[in-house]
């Protein structure tokens, strides 16, 4: 266990070099020249403003170099200054991560939360009126786009019930946007546990806990929900991917002050140290939530566990 | 209840067995009017090709059919409760703790991710409602019983840690824990190598020598038959046609269809050679007929040699044709 732990974190930590690395040259993959660009909004900078700008971003280096340069930056914490309001990018990033986390998670917790359940049911009653339900509904969660579903959210419960506020900062204000991100992936996380749940229930083993005389709540709760959580374990790393990219949308829907809507505020300046460390945060997140769930796998499977 | 102590009185009888697949017109007979009898310490061998209702005997006998399966007609009784007339929760109760059985596929049949020692003691834990403690000590017993080596780890570890010649025997194990009067061992060896096949037989017929347990044996391998069972009833398309101690099927089969079976044993010294170099294996021409068909006669007709025109328009029914053994065959087993 020890060792597949160790085994993890080392590719984890190859993962963010790669993205580091990409981050760090994504401002030359920008057609044209980003300095210029990035000042456009300043009328007609002259040259020396200009070269002034690429010395002060270290672009006037050679590539490896300017590498070397934001990594060991980077390993300070140090992730550059935002060209507008020339905060510490780290510092705009730490200020709205909770918001994203909190934003995220209880997304989370709607899609886990709801979806495992359902799918459960739905596999036990498989070929039911209530399965076939489940899964049309299923189908609509994955079909609907997210920012169309925080619309109409937010056109029943606050304009027209009136039940929850369109946007703030308090916990009612999360509500609908956490709804909206949890529903989507509610839908791929019900699909997931029914499939997996119906693999297993088919599986020799459920029919030797039968044939022991098991009583069908032991049988569904101790032989078959743990295998078939392990292969939702893995969609709940994909889908907290997704999930996190479709916060960034959600968040701009509700005017939830997260690193969503910094990051698009980030796009619209050009301000790209900030749309660096963005992604690299971003990438970093993911990849952190990827190895948790995999020591999670690991420990519902002892095939993997026990060496 | 009727449960009579004497050694050799009768176990489990199934009485007109009938399971079809499917609803109304649409169903179709998998097993018609199979019955046979156990005596208390027999082993009975259910032997036919696949498709001829063995296993399905087993599930209808366990109550595990299939939801798609259904018990039409008959009665299963085990030491006089007819099975088959139980209430859904009487069913559990009566699963694993009075007829357990043990499955042909151990490397699937054992949960990968619970350990051997939880899967050996939760049977006992419910059925018998016994402490943690007394459970794994009773446990340790039962893999000591079947033979395995280091129990106290074993408990610990993990299916895929073992053999597949270990893990039936925890499956064994397993099927003993309860003190069941009656096993079910549905193709117990037929996924093991071949040396592997004869210690968990040895295994079986030691447990049955020490315990006195019945078993009920499902095979089509009548090399296992001849080592094992005390009886032998052969099924056919869903039907059984012959019944006979084991000895007196093997050197004087009555039904054409057991002949069959037996001649396509592979046997050396039975070998027919054929052509220079080539040897072949005498084998009976045509298929077992599908559930779906609808045979008014004996379905063993089609591909009998001795056929009369009666076989194909009337079953012929059971008669005994010597003492313990009875066929059903117009032509083999006249009146």
């Amino acid at each position: 266990m020890t060792r597949f732990i160790l085994r993890r974190l080392f590719t984890a930590l190859v993962t963010l070099i790669i993205s580091s690395f990409l981050v760090c040259m994504l401002i030359h993959l920008i057609p044209g020249d980003p300095v210029a660009m990035m000042m456009a909004q300043n009328s007609a900078p002259s040259p020396e403003q200009l070269a002034a700008m690429r010395h002060m971003l270290g672009l006037d280096l050679p590539l490896w170099q300017q590498y070397f340069h934001y990594m060991g930056r980077l390993l300070t914490g140090d992730l550059g200054r935002s060209i507008f309001g020339s905060e510490p990018v780290l510092t705009l990033l730490m200020e709205r991560l909770p918001n994203t986390f909190a934003l995220a998670f209880a997304g989370l917790a709607i899609a886990v939360g709801f979806g495992m359940p359902l799918g459960f049911f739905a596999a036990y009653h498989r070929g039911s009126w209530a399965d076939s339900a489940l899964m049309v509904f299923a189908v609509a969660g994955v079909s609907l786009p997210n920012f169309w579903l925080g619309l109409m959210l937010v056109l029943l419960f606050s304009m027209t019930l009136g039940w929850l506020p369109v946007a703030g900062e308090d916990w009612r204000s999360m509500v609908l946007p956490a709804m909206t991100l949890g529903v989507t992936y509610m839908a791929i996380i019900a699909r997931m546990t029914r499939s997996a749940m119906i693999e297993v229930l088919g599986e020799d083993f459920i029919r030797t806990a039968r044939a022991k005389g098991l009583p069908e709540g032991i049988v569904l709760f101790r032989h078959a929900l743990r295998p078939a959580m392990i292969s939702v374990v893995t969609i709940i790393g994909v889908v907290f991917g997704y999930l996190m990219g479709g916060a960034v949308v959600v968040e701009n829907v509700f005017s939830w002050n997260g690193l969503g809507r910094l990051a698009i505020q980030a796009i619209s300046y050009r301000d790209y140290p900030l749309i660096q460390g963005f992604i690299l945060l971003f990438a970093t997140i993911i990849v952190v939530m990827s190895v948790l769930l995999d020591v999670a796998y690991a420990w519902l499977d002892p095939r993997i566990s026990v060496q | 209840m009727a449960d009579v102590e004497s050694p050799m009185a009768g176990l489990l009888a199934v009485e007109d067995l009938t399971v079809a697949f499917g609803r109304g017109s649409s169903a179709a007979a998998a097993l018609r009017d199979v019955s046979f009898a156990l005596r208390r310490g027999e082993t009975l061998a259910l032997v036919g090709e696949s498709g001829s209702g063995k296993s399905l005997t087993a599930l209808s006998i366990m109550g595990l059919l299939p939801t798609e399966g259904q018990v039409s007609a008959g009665r299963v009784l085990l030491g006089g409760d007819d099975l088959l007339r139980k209430s859904r929760d009487d069913m559990i109760r009566t699963r694993g703790s009075r007829v357990s059985m043990v499955f042909q596929e151990p490397m699937t049949s054992l949960n990968p991710v619970l350990t051997i020692g939880r899967q050996l003691t939760e049977g006992l834990q419910f059925h018998r409602k016994v402490s943690r403690a007394a459970a794994d000590a009773r446990a340790l017993d039962l893999l000591r019983l079947v033979g395995m080596t280091n129990p106290e780890a074993r408990l610990k570890q993990y299916p895929h840690q073992l053999s597949g010649g270990m893990r039936q025997r925890v499956m064994i194990a397993m099927a003993l824990a309860c003190e069941p009067d009656l096993i079910i061992a549905d193709e117990p060896t037929t996924a093991l190598d071949v040396s592997i096949q004869a210690q968990i037989i040895d295994l079986l017929l030691d447990i049955k020598e020490r315990l006195g347990t019945s078993i009920l044996l499902i095979t089509h391998d009548l090399g296992v038959v001849a080592e094992m069972a005390d009886r032998i009833a052969v099924l056919y398309a869903g039907r059984v046609v012959e019944i006979a101690d084991c000895l007196q099927l093997f050197d004087a089969p009555r039904h054409p269809y057991t002949e069959g079976l037996l001649a396509a044993v592979p046997r050396l010294d039975l070998l027919v050679a054929d052509g220079a170099d080539r040897i072949r294996l005498a084998e009976l021409p045509g298929s077992v007929p599908s559930p779906g068909e609808r045979l008014s006669g004996c379905p063993f007709a089609p591909r009998c040699s001795l056929a009369i025109e009666r076989c194909s328009a009337e079953m012929p029914p059971m008669r005994t044709v010597a003492e313990g053994h009875t066929a059903a065959c117009w032509v083999r087993a006249a009146a």
